[in-house]
């Protein structure tokens, strides 16, 4: 005899208490975050928030033009993304997939709680002086780059999540050094810019839905 | 029972002639089998294309104008830096992130060498990538017909930087096993390249030129072709980065696990080794001072490099006698073209230059390759005439035509004897109504002047950015009011008292 096909529990048996399904969740989505190191993310999100808080404060800015002012903000960002992008790795692979009814929930809500925390520390380091383009530059960058590192993440795997961001970084300090003009550069673009905002928008939407609904890629064979 | 607490120690087997080599090869073809680098190198190759390779086309067709923006600003360099950084750390964190660390450490071979067998294999794929790239660019350069000699000791600085990137980045994936190594390593790479083009430009001098993409003074107008490359601050930078390298390499080898007391210390000279020769090379690059053909440190000096390139001057003799380094060949024909106007404009009159031969263009701390300035002198007058950045279409977008108006500008501007500075009121009125003569009107003028590439006299009496003057005030006046002689009354007047002029004893009030 096989339990397979039970799906109900037998009649007349006890529900499960509502405390311990809480608790359960809870239980469910701590172990999700600390198997994708997101504490380790948050503690470098914070560092990154620090750094960028000194960068201002200190005015390590690029000598040059207006867009040179952008650079060192734009990499903090960057760096802050790419973190975001590599806790997509899942260390358990195919039985974690096979298992884990909820995981396309605790992958969507572990990225956007980590997006948010970056852009919250970001924010808080920013008020070490004036940050280039203000919160909603920010935001976008942020945003935008962290969907950049997802679809990275979908494709190349979760371990070089990071090349996506960092190779975004390299092409957008060249084009704010000349005058491209195309809103997929969004860094370039003004914060109250409609068409970069969407851009990023949309990466950010299309990186977090794959990985909500594919996961990262196991193909880095280390 | 008996103990074997009194049998004589087993002595180690020495290995056999020849076992530890084919054991480091084998391994070393495992590890570049198996490494991450190489799936990246499509990705570098792109980033390198529009990078650094796309925008060096729009450059004049000379090495060191194609090769400022890749290798004299280190963008080669940026390109790599981030993705060698982070492979590397991944490469590094290998054994940690397994939790395979103990595994070796109780293996036949020491810990370290294993190591260095991993970070060999990645700084092979990193810097064979980086030689191969710049190989092909360097190669389609070569087929365009770019003129000059390319920068070698630049290619060599690069590949310097890529092997010291890989370095820094294994120490780090192996201190920190983690998956956050990559990205860290990475960001700490960008980050540090921002950092450094940060003090570059503001830093004209002193330790900061030992800055992989610190621009500053280490390409100059003409190396290459009127005088050779210099290789002083490409060693010291060389030596600068070979320390990093070592250093990051001998802190591996520190820790207990690594392997036994002898290798050890091995690992600590060699870590204070490097420390030492980037300190000595960044020491060196403070001595740094800025000669004739480019930055000379005192202790890598050569004088064998501060002769000429000899080479047949290119002449076009069809009229005004113009002689260009053979280098420049091609627009011998438009910078002849650009002078004739001038030329004829003066003709006849005292100090009119009777030939022009290029000068070898300097780079000025203060001016940047824009302090390229004209001079006249001998017996018969010859014009000295730097080209450098300028003199080039093409060069910062420049058309054929604007760079004419600079040529004009800049003979004139020696011509009325104005010197290195914007020249009195009269003799920038002089200049003015000369440079109409030669068909660049009055009203023109001022956006002539606001041009980057001219010396900083030409931005102060054309007008402060963002953008020019109108051609109006008492000097254009008095230039209008002497345009406006006839051709023979101007010249009749210029020919008495062009010496006045020169020795600034005119006011704008003795202009006719």
């Amino acid at each position: 005899m096989t339990a397979a096909g039970v799906r109900r529990s037998a009649p007349g048996a006890a529900p499960a208490p509502v405390h311990g399904a809480v608790h359960g969740s809870l239980r469910l989505a701590c172990l999700y975050l600390v198997s994708r190191r997101a504490p380790a993310a948050l503690a470098m999100l914070a560092a990154f928030g620090a750094l960028l808080w000194a960068a201002l404060h200190w005015h390590w800015n690029i000598a040059g033009g207006p867009a040179a002012q952008f650079v060192i903000p734009l990499t903090i960002e960057t760096g802050a993304a790419a973190v975001i992008a590599v806790t997509a790795h899942g260390p358990f692979g195919e039985p974690e997939r096979a298992t884990g009814r909820w995981l396309p929930y605790l992958r969507l809500a572990a990225i956007v709680a980590l997006t948010a925390a970056a852009v919250g520390l970001l924010a808080a380091g920013a008020t070490g002086g004036v940050l280039p383009g203000g919160f909603l530059d920010l935001l976008r960058n942020v945003a935008g780059i962290t969907g950049i590192g997802l679809l990275s993440a979908v494709v190349l795997g979760g371990a070089l999540a990071w090349t996506g961001p960092m190779a975004y970084l390299v092409l957008t300090e060249t084009t704010l050094a000349g005058n491209v003009t195309t809103p997929w550069v969004w860094p370039a673009r003004p914060p109250h810019d409609l068409g970069g905002a969407l851009c990023a928008a949309t990466v950010f939407a299309a990186g977090a839905l794959l990985i909500t609904v594919r996961g990262a890629r196991e193909a880095v064979r280390d | 029972m008996t103990t074997a607490t009194k049998a004589p120690a087993r002595r180690t087997l020495p290995p056999a002639a020849g076992a530890v080599p084919v054991t480091a090869a084998r391994q070393l073809r495992l590890e570049l089998r198996h490494n991450v680098m190489p799936r990246l190198l499509p990705l570098i190759a792109a980033l390198f294309w529009f990078d650094s390779y796309r925008p060096s086309t729009a450059m004049p067709p000379y090495w060191v104008f194609r090769t400022f923006w890749n290798m004299g600003q280190g963008h080669t360099i940026i390109d790599f830096a981030a993705f060698v950084a982070g492979v590397a750390a991944w490469m590094g964190s290998r054994d940690g992130r397994r939790g395979t660390a103990d595994v070796l450490t109780a293996a036949a071979r020491p810990r370290w060498a294993v190591q260095l067998a991993t970070w060999t294999a990645t700084a092979i794929w990193a810097v064979g990538g980086y030689l191969a790239f710049v190989g092909v660019s360097f190669a389609v350069y070569a087929y365009q017909g770019v003129r000059g000699e390319p920068p070698w000791w630049w290619v060599a600085v690069g590949a310097a930087a890529v092997l010291a990137f890989s370095a820094a980045g294994f120490a780090v994936g192996v201190f920190y096993p983690s998956r956050f190594a990559a990205p860290l390593a990475a960001f700490g790479a960008l980050f540090v390249m921002m950092t450094s083009s940060q003090i570059g430009f503001s830093h004209r001098s002193g330790w900061a030129q030992i800055l992989p993409t610190n621009s500053n003074g280490n390409f100059q107008p003409d190396s290459g072709m009127l005088y050779p490359w210099l290789p002083d601050l490409p060693i010291a930078r060389i030596v600068f980065l070979a320390g990093i390298t070592v250093a990051a390499l001998g802190l591996l080898g520190l820790p207990a696990a690594a392997g036994g007391p002898r290798l050890r210390r091995g690992a600590a000279v060699a870590a204070l080794a490097g420390v030492a020769a980037a300190g000595t090379a960044a020491g060196l690059a403070s001595t740094a001072r800025l000669g004739p053909h480019g930055l000379m440190i005192p202790a890598l000096h050569d004088a064998a490099n501060d002769g000429p390139i000899a080479a047949a001057a290119d002449c076009d003799a069809s009229g005004f006698r113009v002689c260009l380094n053979p280098d420049y060949g091609s627009d011998l024909g438009h910078v002849t073209a650009a002078l004739a106007p001038v030329v004829r404009e003066v003709a006849g009159l005292p100090g009119a230059p009777v030939r022009a031969v290029q000068t070898a263009a300097r780079y000025s701390a203060g001016e940047g390759q824009g302090g390229q300035a004209m001079t006249i002198s001998g017996h018969p007058p010859v014009l000295g005439m730097p080209l450098g950045a300028l003199g080039l279409p093409g060069a910062f977008g420049w058309t054929d035509e604007e760079v004419a108006g600079q040529l004009r500008l800049l003979f004139v501007h020696a011509f009325v004897g104005a010197g290195s500075g914007a020249g009195t009121p009269a003799q920038r009125a002089v200049q003015a109504a000369l440079l109409q003569g030669a068909g660049l009107p009055i009203a023109g003028q001022p956006n002539l002047l606001s041009f980057v590439g001219l010396p900083s006299w030409a931005r102060v009496t054309g007008g402060p950015s963002p953008g020019p003057h109108r051609a109006s005030g008492p000097v254009y006046a008095a230039a209008r009011r002497f345009a406006a002689l006839p051709p023979g009354a101007r010249h009749a007047w210029l020919a008495a008292h062009l010496a006045a002029l020169r020795a600034d004893q005119l006011t704008l009030a003795q202009l006719p």
